[in-house]
């Protein structure tokens, strides 16, 4: 299947003050794709989605989203946070934080109708959230939480989705539902590039990977990308050498 | 006078307002529930309660210098409170960044010392009785310019707070999606000081320096523990900030507290009996919750 790609880097470089994050990283991510972003620690997968988002200033090259800058948020996009950057107590229902991906395109003052309403019922109803729509955001479980973000992005009107590490701190049952409605989405022809921890679950469900350590290792479809001997390239390094001196 | 017990008469309700003061009093501690309530909320959930704290006792001095200049100018001792504010914020922020000390301890640092040279100020060259109006309120100072202050500064506050409604929430919410989505407010933190401080000052009359901040903090960290919606929680603030003004303002008129610390009282009662009863996040529920499970659990393993 020929895909076209949604996203073409080209040189991209970013350095945090003195540290090297990303080191002339040039590749392209196909549309239509489930691509898992792998590495160890500090390779830069944080950083990588922050660029394609279009947040951090690059210190060279250039990212192109089809044929735009990434600058500001483009509608399509959407990013899902992790846990922490999130305050739980805020005194807000599933159906609210739901309604939230509206406000992009509504701005502060144009109002909901009836058109809005129903994009939200829509995303509660695909992330089977419905029964749970009036809820305290604190009182849901992990992977429910994680369902309401997608469906906000879902609401907004997204169909590139970047997720920072979203099978961290999900039960086997959580990250089932995730990977299900993953697969889900590939079919209807939505991307999803999603930063992984776990080898086993990128290699067994994801289509393509790119594999960082600050450098690009090795970008393609999954089995050629992470194969045994770029994944030593990339964690070789990190990984402790026994009897070496200190 | 009758002192006032829980069950007086509407009439002993009533009687104090025939007074001019009074009724301005209350008139100034009604408007200050509503912006009160918007600032408070804000300072609930992004854990700013202690700083706003600071905050109000770091605008003693510059209040009192305009004093000293000015008499009861509400201008000067707006001007005068702006700049103590703002410069120690200021400061405080820079002094972090230069330096090892973190943020709350520069704040704390700078707020200590103005906070003692307010009172030095006010206590070399006024009277004691100055000093007690200061520090906990004096509502028959409150004066037509004051109502006008106070009026000026809950318009301003509730119309920001309609504008940037969107904006707001996610600021706190998920700054993230904020930025991500282009509804950041760039100068929240700056604006939300500013308005704070117009909003202290305002309240300055009826509540003084050390207690103004308890008409913001104690309605809105109240609602917190009933509401599970911004908007209820909200109202639920301003309502709560009403009742225990006015029921603050009764006291204080036949006991002769100073009206500050009266209607501080007053919210605080409704915030301890909040914070034992809540249904969902009040102690009691926590205890019986954990005493529950614990039965449970033995239960399971007998």
């Amino acid at each position: 299947m020929a895909h076209h790609d949604i996203f073409r880097l080209k040189d991209v470089t970013v350095r945090y003050g003195r540290r090297l994050a990303l080191d002339h990283i040039t590749t392209q991510i196909p549309c239509g794709g489930l691509v898992a972003l792998v590495g160890p620690n500090g390779a830069g997968k944080s950083t990588l989605l922050k660029s394609l988002l279009g947040w951090l200033p690059l210190t060279a090259g250039e990212i192109r989203l089809g044929d735009h800058h990434p600058r500001h948020l483009h509608p399509r996009l959407a990013y899902l946070p992790q846990r922490a950057e999130v305050e739980w107590d805020f005194p807000i229902t599933v159906r609210e934080v739901v309604a939230q991906g509206r406000w992009p395109s509504l701005g502060y003052f144009r109002r909901f109708t009836e058109t809005e309403n129903r994009k939200v019922e829509e995303a509660l109803h695909e992330l089977d959230l419905v029964a749970i729509q009036h809820e305290q955001i604190r009182r849901l479980s992990g992977g429910q939480q994680q369902r309401m973000f997608l469906a906000r992005s879902v609401a907004q009107g997204a169909d590139i989705f970047l997720l920072d590490e979203p099978f961290n701190s999900l039960d086997l049952a959580a990250r089932a539902d995730l990977l299900h409605l993953l697969q889900r989405w590939l079919g209807q022809g939505r991307t999803v590039i999603a930063a992984v921890h776990d080898l086993a679950i990128a290699r067994s469900h994801f289509s393509h990977a790119v594999l960082l350590d600050t450098r690009l290792i090795a970008a393609g479809p999954t089995a050629e990308a992470l194969s045994d001997a770029n994944i030593d390239l990339a964690f070789r390094s990190h990984m402790p050498v026994l009897g070496a001196r200190p | 006078m009758t002192p006032l017990h829980p069950f007086a008469s509407i009439d002993e309700w009533i009687e104090p307002f025939r007074h001019g003061f009074m009724l301005r009093g209350l008139a100034s501690a009604l408007l200050l529930s509503v912006s009160g309530a918007l600032l408070g909320s804000i300072l609930v959930l992004r854990r700013l309660a202690l700083l706003g704290d600071a905050l109000s006792h770091s605008l003693l001095p510059g209040v009192a210098v305009a004093w000293l200049l000015f008499g009861h100018g509400v201008l000067a001792m707006l001007v005068g409170a702006l700049a103590t504010g703002l410069l120690i914020a200021v400061a405080s922020a820079l002094l972090s960044r230069l330096t090892r000390l973190k943020e709350d301890a520069a704040f704390g640092a700078f707020f200590l010392v103005a906070y003692a040279a307010g009172i030095a100020l006010v206590s070399r060259s006024g009277t004691g009785v100055d000093l007690l109006h200061f520090l906990f309120g004096n509502i028959l100072g409150v004066g037509p310019a004051d109502l006008a202050l106070t009026a000026i500064a809950t318009g301003i506050t509730s119309m920001l707070f309609l504008l940037f409604h969107r904006g707001i929430v996610l600021e706190v919410f998920d700054p993230v999606f904020s930025r991500a989505s282009g509804m950041h407010v760039r100068w929240f933190h700056i604006g939300f000081l500013c308005l704070a401080v117009l909003n202290l000052v305002a309240a300055l009359q009826t509540m003084g320096v050390i207690l103004a901040l308890g008409l913001f903090l104690l309605p809105a960290a109240t609602a917190y523990l009933w509401c599970d919606r911004f908007r209820t929680m909200l109202l639920a603030a301003m309502l709560t900030g009403m009742l225990g003004s006015t029921a603050g303002l009764v006291l204080s008129f036949y006991t002769g507290i100073s009206s500050g610390p009266s209607i501080v009282l007053c919210l605080g009662a409704g915030f301890l009996i909040s914070a034992l009863l809540s249904p969902r996040y009040g102690v009691l529920h926590a205890v019986r919750t954990a005493w529950r499970e614990r039965r449970a659990v033995r239960h399971t393993t007998e």
